[in-house]
């Protein structure tokens, strides 16, 4: 296309040619800009560090008994014989507030069970006279391996639910046919003297590109 | 590129190298215009394992014959291995019979700990940065269900907080979705046991159903996914968690490898809470069918779009 005008007079070669030299400079820039990638990469990619791990495991809050004697673990805390005296029922005391006072030894119990911690009396559960197994309300004697039935006895519909699977943990198979289902225990999540479930400190949230403040919701919805 | 030179006539004043001024300024244009288009093209290097050949040649999903499945099953499993350095076990896992899986979460017992979105993501071999992930836990203020209030980047010290609950939102594999509408390309149907599901191999990354679903549940590979290989998770499924590839769209779909293989899906099993439930509807028994039918049922998520979610939201106390 433009050989006509190259090919007229010399000025028009000349002009002609400060084009192709224009011409040249800006696809000669445009290559190295290229090459460099001087747009649309200059964002750096935000650095997220894997998740931790704890983050991933499926273990329960607690182990049971029947964990621990599953796995062989050292059972003294349940070796109620090797320091109490058959025949002697403990004597229960409690200060001024009616608080139980825990005694010494068994300061890794913490007693927080019912409203206001009230069902603090030991033998509400623990059987005075066999401090091996438990005693229900109702006058039955009950193994530490069969605590969901303890528990049932006061908290019934919570003991329904768990029964058909729908209170607490599950793992394992949906499809009885294909594998076992794994069912967890009420005390794998309830520590049975304070059994409100415990908080934790929550996993990470989206990391975002441009991190916004997080603005605290009034919960009275004002 | 040789041009004719028309001011140069045989036997003519011409230099003896044969190269003129003129003759010389244009092949040096020419030469730097294909410089600089193939400068232009670079970008196009980075996309070397954009597909191949195989891969492109590819038939839809519901066409392949199963000598065609196992062949493309092996051709992933090789890309798997040459870009992982593990060789992963790829099935292409059907419905069965007689199933239709539902979803059941109590917002009762949800602590808002998010342990299910990080089980999630390891399972489902998500990208980890840029990042993807299914599950959003959103914090609602107590006494109202208006997701309008709520936060999904909370970040106190301990959870749960005085004041409010949590609702975690996924795929919420609508009876009616939205997003199986708009594909252009049928690269997302829904299965017979309910699970809406992306043929990664199919997508062609438009994000039509990204906009049409209301739950915001699908993600979109905007960059090439970059997953660590030690937290590569092997047992994988053509319709599920196999490696995703950039500009293609992801999302929830019920941990398809695990639960057409019986089990229950990953972010059921690590919920320390015990508040998801998850099981077959069609059968009486099942722990879904009993929450279904004795529980305070309160919200499919957006009930008023019509879209009919299979996953169901309840209280328990």
């Amino acid at each position: 296309m433009e050989t006509k005008p190259l090919s007229v007079a010399n000025s028009d070669g000349s002009k002609a040619l400060w084009v192709l030299l224009g011409l040249l400079a800006a696809f000669a820039g445009l290559a190295a800009a290229f090459v460099l990638d001087l747009w649309g990469h200059s964002a750096p990619a935000a650095v997220i560090p894997p998740v931790d791990l704890k983050f991933l495991d499926t273990d329960t809050v607690r182990r049971s008994y029947a964990d621990l004697v599953r796995a062989k673990e050292d059972l003294t805390d349940f070796d109620c014989y090797g320091c109490h005296e058959r025949g002697k029922p403990p004597v229960l005391a409690f200060d001024a507030n009616h608080n139980l006072v825990v005694p010494e030894v068994h300061s890794d119990v913490v007693m927080g069970h019912g409203r206001h911690n009230r069902n603090n009396l030991c033998f509400n559960c623990h059987d005075e006279n066999n401090l091996e197994v438990f005693q229900t309300r109702d006058g039955r004697e009950l193994k530490f391996a069969d605590s969901p039935q303890l528990c049932g006895s006061c908290h019934g519909p919570t003991l329904r639910d768990w029964e058909a699977g729908v209170h607490g943990r599950t793992s394992g198979y949906w499809n009885r046919s294909l594998g076992p289902i794994d069912r967890k225990l009420c005390v794998n999540c309830h520590n049975p003297h304070s059994p409100k479930f415990p908080g934790r400190p929550p996993a990470p949230g989206p990391h975002l590109l441009h991190p916004v403040e997080t603005t605290a919701v009034d919960p009275t919805g004002h | 590129m040789p041009l004719p030179d028309p001011t140069v006539s045989p036997g003519g004043s011409a230099p003896s190298s044969g190269v003129t001024r003129r003759s010389f300024l244009r092949g040096t244009v020419a030469l730097s215009g294909v410089a600089a288009l193939a400068a232009a093209l670079a970008p196009l290097r980075k996309l070397d394992d954009f597909t191949t050949v195989e891969r492109f040649m590819q038939k839809y999903y519901k066409e392949l014959t199963p000598e065609e499945m196992a062949a493309v099953l092996r051709r992933i499993a090789n890309d798997v291995e040459h870009e992982y350095g593990i060789r992963p076990h790829v099935r292409d896992l059907k419905p069965m019979d007689g199933v239709e899986f539902v979803y059941a979460l109590n917002l009762t017992r949800c602590i808002g700990c998010r342990k299910c979105v990080h089980a999630c993501v390891n399972e489902n071999n998500q990208s980890r940065n840029p990042e993807i992930q299914y599950i959003r836990v959103l914090r609602l203020p107590h006494g109202s269900l208006d997701i309008e209030k709520a936060e999904h980047n909370y970040a106190p010290e301990s959870v749960p907080e005085k004041g409010y609950f949590y609702m975690p939102v996924q795929c919420q594999q609508c009876k009616n979705p939205p997003c199986v509408k708009v594909c252009p390309v049928h690269a997302t149907w829904q299965e017979t046991d309910g699970i809406t599901v992306v043929d990664y191999d199919w997508c062609i990354g438009c994000r039509y159903c990204e906009a049409a679903c209301p739950y915001w549940a699908r993600r979109f590979n905007f960059a090439k996914p970059s997953l660590p290989k030690d937290r590569l998770n092997p047992d994988m499924a053509y319709l599920g968690n196999r490696p995703r590839r950039q500009g293609v769209m992801e999302k929830c779909h019920f941990c398809i490898q695990r639960t057409r293989a019986g089990r229950y899906p990953a972010c059921l099993e690590v919920c320390p809470a015990g508040a998801r439930k998850f099981g077959n509807i069609l059968d009486p028994e099942s722990e879904v069918a009993y929450i279904l039918r004795t529980k305070r049922v309160f919200i499919q998520l957006k009930e008023e779009m019509g879209t009919s979610p299979r996953f169901f939201y309840y209280f328990d106390i």
